[in-house]
């Protein structure tokens, strides 16, 4: 458990050992609306995310995963509850302070990859290295996704799964603490879907970085280290698988 | 209200700041329309009025004196209908509180009842009796009310070497003097240049003229040819030293408020158009980009048999609803503009009644070009959209393609970060909505060059014409020619440092079939005080032979150096000479001949005679010289430099004044107008690109810039192209304006420049930042989204 960084003013930016959570979510509430028009996307939600983890959140539209994406990712604040970032309230962030934190901090991989069409892959990567403290070069970045081929095609050029894998190369040239995925494979096939998901995968075993991918797809489940299942808001299962499955194994 | 209509309000709402900036420049176009054919119906109706109603002649002539019973001649030639003899005679006034010597025309009345043409409006007390106690004026308008002269005040003239006073009756208005200033002059110089009248056996007797006339007028029967009368005139009037009659095409006031109608008329067509032109584009732009939003909905509607007419009707109302506030803001704005400039132009033309009268045929023209130019604006974009079969229309749109920048196949890539070259290449993916973005910018940097480069003219043509060309301090004429030992009286004036003497005299050149009346300048071969200066600009000597004349002379009459004109002398005897151009001079106002005094002299078959003299003049001994100058008998005239030349800033600047006000205004609502739209536009398109920015951890600052860069770069681009395009229009007008009154030199500064782009530059940033505050309300969730 967190002790030392409760009041740490500045965002923690390196790895203070393994078994330090980089997220700590405590009674984490989302409430959308006041009064009889209120809305409860997120009902109390409970977890520590550790560092190399790989973690699998499922749930079907409407479970609020997505929200606790936001959450996680420094895009909304929670209306009540606990969520730190190695000890440092990002509940309590103010704007520029959770711009600062997507910045250094999170590697975004979206469901629509949302390059920017007149940007080639290098260009697209190098738009986010040029903002960053200590970026990898957008070339190697793109050849752990093994793209180092088609480097300087532009999006309308790669096909769905090579953009995805651009995207990620974009999420991780930062050299994020923490990688997050929505429904990464939504809108690709099993064969593509599967590059996609190796891609991640390399990234969380070979760079250490958390990487939490949010999907309904439950054979996704399989590839984490744990698994958390939502519905209405709340964590409804947990699991730990004891040997990650690989991902060449998965079949949807 | 059909369903329809009402989307269309509520679509309306949330575009109503697009839609006010769209608005807002048409209305400039629409204004200055309504303004420009409003001020041409208000001039040309008070003219005609007063014209009519005070009865203006049509013919007129100058001579030296005639009997009265010449009248009678001048009545009998065939298609003259009305004809009015009287005196004009200029003297040199005393004004109390004006230090140095006036210029006054002094006008006969008839001795019994009212003057059958040129008939005075009285606008304060009455018209001068006379055999009073004290002998009586009355004073035209511009003068009394540039001395602040009310009827009862006294005033002294020397009138044929003899100083009087006189009380002043009242203070009237002529249609012979609407522009209330000396033949030629482009501007009024109402300090030190005023119209007078008094009864015709005082100011008759006092000039030895009585029972004569030297100044006639007359109107014509209907269907009587103009040029026939004035030949006619000429005939009967050749014995008594006649300058030539002259129809109202010719006579100094009549032209100038004509001039002033043609200018109008130039300005009602070009500046509505670049304004209406950018209108449309950006009408274009708003509507293309509402359809694109709203793709799946005409697809939706279409599935639900709404036919294209009614979806191009929808559309194309939209853009109605953009013209209606735009010609009513427009309207607005001309009114109020109109009525701005109706008050400018008092200070130039004296009417007894100049109302603002708005031309109401404009507004419906101006509905109209403004519907056709929206419709213009929207037609391809709607037939697009109606085009569009719902199948399809149901998909989103296919992602955009890029490819690299010009800029950077030509290898300058590498010094390019990736936001500019998003920038870069987002330009290049749309050239023609890019092209036209920057040329609006363009525009609106170049109507600012246009008013500050007349005023930079203007200054230009004061120091020329009075550092380089008049020197003199001051310039006393003759009342009449004499011999040039009066030279040494005016040499002896306390504070004379320099005399030199001149002899001028009215000619008619000719060459072929045109004839121009010009003032023939005798003047010392080298002289230092008026100088001949040509274009380069240097002083011309005037050889002992031969004329110089103005160059809008020689292109008026299609001479050139080495060409013959004639020269009909219209003073005294009449006599004809053929004299070879030798020389082009350079000015501004007016036309001119030059001849080396003494050659002139010989032409004119007289000894050495002058008409008057430029004095340089000692600034310490000013007020002396002031006072003798007042009390000198034989000097009919001075005209003091300095004086004029503030009387031309005075006006200058509060006319130009106003023209800058007007176009620094449109100009910025044409900077921000079109910066607003494209950044808005730009934000619609781009909103998806840009929340992923701000996911990926962009401040609100760095994609305000990846939103604006691309403006940013036209922009820069735009401003250059502007000050071209402002030259181009500063030079169209100023060829307009070319006439052979007025004339003003191309002059473009630095300052005019800089203060151009300053402007556009401002009101572009400004208007960015007004748009980036939308950033704000990007919704950086929606990024995560599919896209709908």
């Amino acid at each position: 458990m967190p002790t030392a960084a409760d009041s740490a003013p500045h965002l923690p930016a390196g790895n203070n050992g393994d078994r330090e959570p980089v997220f700590h979510v405590r009674r984490l509430e989302r409430i959308y609306g006041e009064g009889t028009a209120a809305v409860t996307a997120l009902a109390g939600v409970d977890f520590d995310l550790f560092h190399s983890e790989l973690i699998v959140l499922l749930g079907a539209s409407g479970s609020g995963k997505s929200t606790l994406l936001n959450q996680l990712g420094g895009l909304d604040s929670p209306t009540h509850g606990t969520l730190r970032y190695r000890g440092w309230n990002l509940a309590a962030a103010d704007e520029p302070g959770l711009t600062q934190f997507r910045r250094d901090a999170v590697g975004f991989v979206f469901q629509a990859y949302n390059l920017i069409p007149s940007l080639t892959a290098r260009e697209n990567v190098a738009l986010i290295t040029e903002i960053c403290r200590d970026p990898m070069a957008p070339e190697e970045a793109l050849q752990l996704v093994g793209l180092s081929e088609r480097m300087d095609h532009f999006p309308a050029q790669l096909s769905g799964g090579e953009q995805q894998r651009v995207a990620i190369a974009r999420a991780i040239a930062k050299r994020p603490a923490v990688l997050l995925c929505d429904e990464p494979t939504g809108a690709l096939d099993v064969h593509t879907g599967i590059t996609v998901l190796e891609a991640i995968e390399r990234i969380n075993r070979d760079l250490g970085t958390l990487a939490v991918i949010i999907t309904h797809n439950a054979i996704l489940a399989d590839m984490a280290d744990r698994v958390f299942t939502l519905s209405d808001g709340r964590i409804v299962n947990r699991r730990t698988n004891t040997r990650r499955g690989s991902v060449r194994d998965l079949a949807w | 209200m059909s369903l329809l209509d009402r989307k269309l309000l509520r679509d309306l709402r949330a575009l109503k700041s697009q839609a006010l900036a769209v608005a807002l420049v048409m209305a400039c176009g629409l204004a200055t329309m309504i303004m420009t054919r409003s001020l041409i119906l208000s001039l040309g109706t008070a003219r005609d009025t007063y014209y009519e109603q005070h009865r203006f002649g049509e013919v007129f002539a100058r001579l030296k004196r005639a009997p009265n019973s010449v009248r009678e001649q001048l009545a009998a030639i065939p298609g003259v209908a009305v004809v009015q003899t009287g005196i004009a005679i200029q003297v040199t006034l005393d004004v109390p509180g004006l230090a140095e010597p006036a210029v006054g025309l002094l006008n006969s009345l008839p001795e019994r009842g009212e003057p059958a043409l040129n008939r005075p409006y009285i606008r304060a007390g009455r018209l001068p009796v006379g055999r009073t106690t004290r002998s009586e004026l009355a004073v035209g308008e511009a003068f009394a009310e540039a001395h602040d002269l009310k009827p009862g005040a006294v005033i002294s003239a020397i009138l044929n070497g003899r100083k009087q006073s006189f009380t002043l009756s009242g203070i009237v208005l002529s249609p012979e003097f609407v522009f209330e200033a000396p033949p030629g002059a482009a501007l009024p110089d109402n300090k030190t240049y005023g119209v007078f009248w008094m009864p015709y056996r005082e100011l008759a007797t006092a000039f030895q003229l009585y029972g004569a006339f030297n100044s006639v007028a007359l109107t014509l029967a209907p269907g009587a040819s103009e040029g026939a009368v004035i030949a006619a005139v000429d005939r009967v009037l050749a014995p008594y030293g006649a300058r030539g009659a002259y129809g109202r095409a010719n006579h100094p006031s009549h032209r100038r408020v004509d001039d002033e109608i043609r200018i109008l008329q130039g300005l009602s067509v070009a500046f509505p158009l670049v304004f209406l032109s950018v209108a449309a584009f950006m009408t274009n732009s708003v509507i293309s980009r509402q359809i694109a939003l709203q793709r799946e909905q005409i697809a939706m509607l279409k599935a639900c048999g709404f036919g294209n007419a009614q979806i191009g009707a929808h559309y194309f109302k939209f853009s109605l609803a953009i013209v209606v506030a735009g010609v009513g803001f427009g309207a607005v704005g001309g009114v109020f503009l109109g009525h701005k400039l109706v008050v400018m132009y008092h200070i130039f033309f004296r009417f007894p009644q100049l109302d603002f009268l708005l031309d109401t045929h404009v507004l419906v023209t101006a509905t109209l070009v403004s519907a056709g130019a929206a419709f213009v604006g929207v037609a391809g974009a709607v037939r697009r959209a109606v085009r569009l079969p719902p199948a399809e229309a149901m998909r989103p749109e296919a992602p955009a393609s890029f490819r690299p920048a010009l800029a950077e196949r030509l290898g300058a890539a590498r010094w390019f970060t990736p936001s500019f070259r998003m920038a870069l290449r987002n330009i290049e993916r749309r050239p023609v909505r890019s092209g036209l973005t920057c040329l609006a910018l363009a525009l609106a940097t170049a109507i600012l060059i246009v008013p500050n480069s007349f005023r930079d003219g203007i200054a230009y043509v004061l120091d020329f014409q009075w550092d380089i060309v008049q020197r003199q301090t001051v310039t006393l004429s003759l009342v009449e020619p004499g011999p040039a030992r009066a030279i040494a009286d005016f040499s002896h004036l306390p504070g004379v440092v320099l005399a030199e003497p001149f002899r001028f005299v009215p000619v008619e050149l000719r060459a072929g079939p045109i004839t121009r009346r010009v003032l023939l300048q005798g003047l010392p071969a080298h002289g230092n005080l008026s100088r001949v200066i040509d274009a380069r600009p240097q002083q011309l000597a005037l050889p002992a032979r031969g004329i110089v004349i103005s160059s809008k002379l020689a292109e008026v009459l299609h001479v050139r150096p080495g060409d013959e004109v004639i020269a009909k002398v219209l003073e005294g005897a009449e006599r004809e000479l053929t004299v070879p151009v030798v020389g082009l001079a350079e000015d501004f106002a007016g036309m001119a001949a030059y001849m080396e005094r003494h050659a002139l002299n010989r032409l004119l078959l007289e000894g050495d005679q002058i008409s008057g003299a430029h004095l340089a003049v000692a600034a310490g001994q000013w007020t002396e010289f002031l006072y003798a100058v007042k009390h000198t008998p034989r000097a009919a005239g001075c005209v003091i430099k300095a004086s004029i030349r503030e009387g031309f800033r005075k006006t200058t600047a509060e006319s130009i004044g106003l023209l800058q006000k007007m176009y620094g205004i449109f100009a910025t609502i044409v900077a921000f107008g079109i910066i607003y739209n494209s950044a808005r536009i730009s934000l619609s398109e781009r909103a998806r690109e840009l929340a992923t920015l701000r996911v990926l951890g962009f401040t609100r600052g760095e994609v305000g810039a990846v939103l604006v860069g691309e403006l940013v770069l036209l922009t820069i681009v735009a401003l250059p192209l502007g000050l071209v395009i402002g030259g181009l229009f500063a030079r169209g007008i100023i060829t307009t304006v070319n006439t052979e009154t007025v004339r003003l030199p191309l002059v473009l500064t630095a300052a005019n420049y800089a203060f151009a782009v300053l402007v556009v530059a401002v009101a572009s940033a400004l208007s960015a930042l007004f748009a980036a505050r939308k950033l704000a309300e990007i919704d950086l969730v929606s990024a995560l989204k599919l896209p709908d």
